[in-house]
């Protein structure tokens, strides 16, 4: 294998699947409204999962996740659960409702309930700005990733990115996007599961490493004790346990309050349809989300077997670019010409992205990866630029400074606001500042603590009003903010809890704070009240002025 | 538009509410109760796997995904046995 066939591999697919992308929005280019904020409410359940699944999986989780389990043992698992079981409260508490209210975005949906102008643009600007830095971050990770594997630089490859999304989303809208994110899930699935089964046929001789890592674990744990290390599986050895909880709480209410993943609920036509596109996309999900352990536990095994205890200038061959880019650092520290365990420093990155390399799969499958990180990327970043165009040009510019704006003078916001969105993005992804890494960290703490709760008493509680939701919004992010500060930056903690596990105090003080405020200010209209009461009932049921009535 | 009793509308919104009730259960069971007990469960084993690990890494999964396509099944059957339509399409609704 040379250099040249890779580079010339991985460009060909990577180009293939973004001509698959342009193509396909230039089929489903948006022709109205309902084209380019809800995809005209027609796409299937099952596609719908498919298409939700790529928004949700970022370059994060596609690259990310299985190190970060890796790397944490047990304390990592808090992840998996939280950002799977984010599904079952959305699909649950949310989606259906939302989807039977029937609107285009989620701020527009607390305007409308609450009958509040303030109330929407708070929410307007929220979804900006959360889903502006987890923009960021995808494009930033989409640089690294062409930069890494067309040894272009990272700047060339984040502007690469840019410019797709920018064409396709402004094109096709959501509509577009939609079907883009169905070929991008199928791209990355297939990507991120060859190499684990691969792997697995390796290790265990079964084909199926869902099932057959049970054993590799077994034998880790024989091979920690001998080192005298605290065993993998063991819980809360890098936090305590309420903070693991915190977490957990925070990325499953964070997830059902992302706008950008909420809104691809509005893009179905009933409430069945929502709840069967809820279980599809969980079920999408899942197929990576159960292999991201697999993945942990399979790389720490050949770390532990064939990298470690070998002599330091015997390393295996697919060791030697991860050590020059300093993504797995070896130092012999007792000077003893070996290379212990613990003198290994391995970056989360690592273990899928060399996988390829250590299963040795040749140069189709390490193409094919890059293709996969990069539909993680793109396919994440399309769905929170069209979240950014829809609060910009719906909830903000038609619904508050020009209401009487004509369609095509809508669509022509709408996909001006994506290519400044996008554009700006992109700029700031190229030299991403500190700050945005951490705000990203903090975007479930902040959606749990500002959209969650004002979604889950708008539905649920029908004395919830205007007042009430401004103050809970408020409060919850003043005291997610808050929280975070005082525990990244003062030491002070609650239980060990630090400022990943915030949303837990933002969720609950928002809520206290909207109920609190909405008993003492006047109740809502009739006209509100029914409207809510009306949310309990299927598609085909009115309920207005306590009678309900069967749509025919 | 035919008229609705409105008792049998709330005996739907009842039923509906406490099957999900039951469904968000079972999920904080496996996943939030699960990790509280985590180092009392880990003495047993799921193959070859502690069990809280077990759970965090697949169990939890598995059941939410099983629960979500229970409630889509499920819920449809309640719509048909209360004699609505689940894919009845509002022609007015935007």
């Amino acid at each position: 294998m040379t250099l040249d066939t890779q580079f010339l591999v991985s460009l060909a697919l990577i180009g293939a699947t973004f001509a698959l992308y342009i193509g396909i929005a230039i089929f489903n280019t948006a022709k109205q409204t309902s084209d380019f904020y809800v995809a005209s409410r027609g796409v299937p359940p099952v596609f719908n999962g498919m298409a939700i699944g790529a928004d949700w999986m970022s370059a994060a989780s596609f690259i990310g996740l299985a190190g970060t389990v890796m790397v944490l043992g047990y304390d990592g698992l808090a992840y998996i659960m939280g950002w799977t079981g984010g599904y079952l409260l959305l699909t649950f508490l949310l989606a259906p409702q939302l989807r039977k209210y029937g609107r285009y975005t989620v701020p527009e949906f607390i305007g409308d309930r609450y009958r509040s102008n303030t109330a929407r643009l708070i929410a307007a600007v929220a979804t900006i700005i959360i889903s502006f830095t987890y923009s960021v971050g995808q494009l930033s990770g989409s640089g690294v990733v062409i930069g890494r594997l067309l040894e272009v630089d990272t700047a060339i490859g984040t502007l690469i990115g840019v410019v797709l999304i920018a064409f396709y989303s402004a094109m096709g809208g959501m509509k577009g996007i939609t079907w883009t994110q169905v070929a991008q899930y199928l791209v990355l699935i297939i990507a991120y599961l060859i190499p684990v089964i691969f792997m697995s046929l390796q290790l265990t001789q079964n084909p199926a490493p869902w099932i057959s890592y049970g054993e590799i674990i077994g034998e880790m744990r024989e091979l920690d004790r001998e080192l005298g290390i605290s065993e993998y599986v063991v819980p809360f050895t890098e936090a305590t346990k309420w903070q693991f909880l915190a977490l957990m709480f925070t990325l499953m209410a964070g997830t059902a309050g992302l706008p950008h993943v909420i809104v691809r609920f509005y893009t179905v036509a009933t409430m069945k349809a929502a709840r069967w596109s809820g279980a599809w996309a969980l079920l999408f999900i899942g197929l990576l989300y159960l292999s991201a352990p697999v993945y942990a536990a399979f790389s720490r095994f050949i770390l532990m077997t064939q990298v470690a205890n070998t002599q330091l200038d015997n390393l295996p061959a697919w060791t030697e670019p991860w050590i020059n880019t300093g993504q797995l650092s070896v130092a012999d520290t007792n000077g003893d010409g070996m290379l212990q365990w613990q003198e290994l420093t391995i970056s989360n990155d690592i273990v899928v992205m060399a996988t390829p390399e250590i299963a040795n799969l040749g140069v189709f499958v390490i193409g094919l990866m890059a293709a996969g990180a990069m539909a993680a990327a793109l396919s994440t970043a399309g769905g929170l630029m069209i979240a950014i165009s829809a609060a910009l040009s719906h909830d903000i510019y038609y619904r508050s400074i020009n209401p009487k704006a004509s369609e095509s003078k809508r669509l022509y916001v709408g996909r001006l606001s994506i290519v400044l969105a996008t554009v700006a993005a992109g700029l700031l992804a190229l030299n991403p500042p500190g700050a945005i890494t951490q705000i990203v960290a903090w975007a479930f703490a902040l959606a749990s603590g500002s959209f969650f709760p004002a979604l889950l008493l708008g539905v649920w509680w029908k004395r919830a009003n205007g007042p009430g939701v401004i103050a809970g919004m408020v409060t919850g992010l003043t005291v997610t903010l808050s929280y975070i500060f005082a525990a990244k930056y003062l030491g002070f903690t609650i239980l060990g809890i630090i400022d990943t596990g915030a949303g837990v105090f933002g969720a609950a003080s928002a809520i206290i704070a909207n109920i609190v405020v909405s008993l003492n200010t006047a109740p809502p209209s009739q006209e509100t009240l029914d409207e809510v009461t009306d949310l309990r009932y299927p598609e085909q049921i009115k309920y207005k002025d306590g009678e309900v009535w069967l749509k025919e | 538009m035919r008229k609705v009793e409105r008792k049998k509308a709330d005996a739907y919104f009842k039923y509906r509410t406490m099957m999900i009730t039951i469904y968000l259960a079972i999920g904080f069971l496996v996943s939030y109760v699960v990790v509280f007990f985590a180092q009392e469960l880990s003495s047993f084993t799921v193959m070859g796997i502690p069990f809280s690990y077990y759970m965090g890494a697949q169990g939890a999964v598995l059941t939410f995904i099983i629960l979500l396509f229970i409630n889509a099944i499920v819920s449809d059957k309640i719509d048909k046995k209360f004699g609505f339509n689940p894919e009845y399409v509002d022609t007015n609704d935007d």
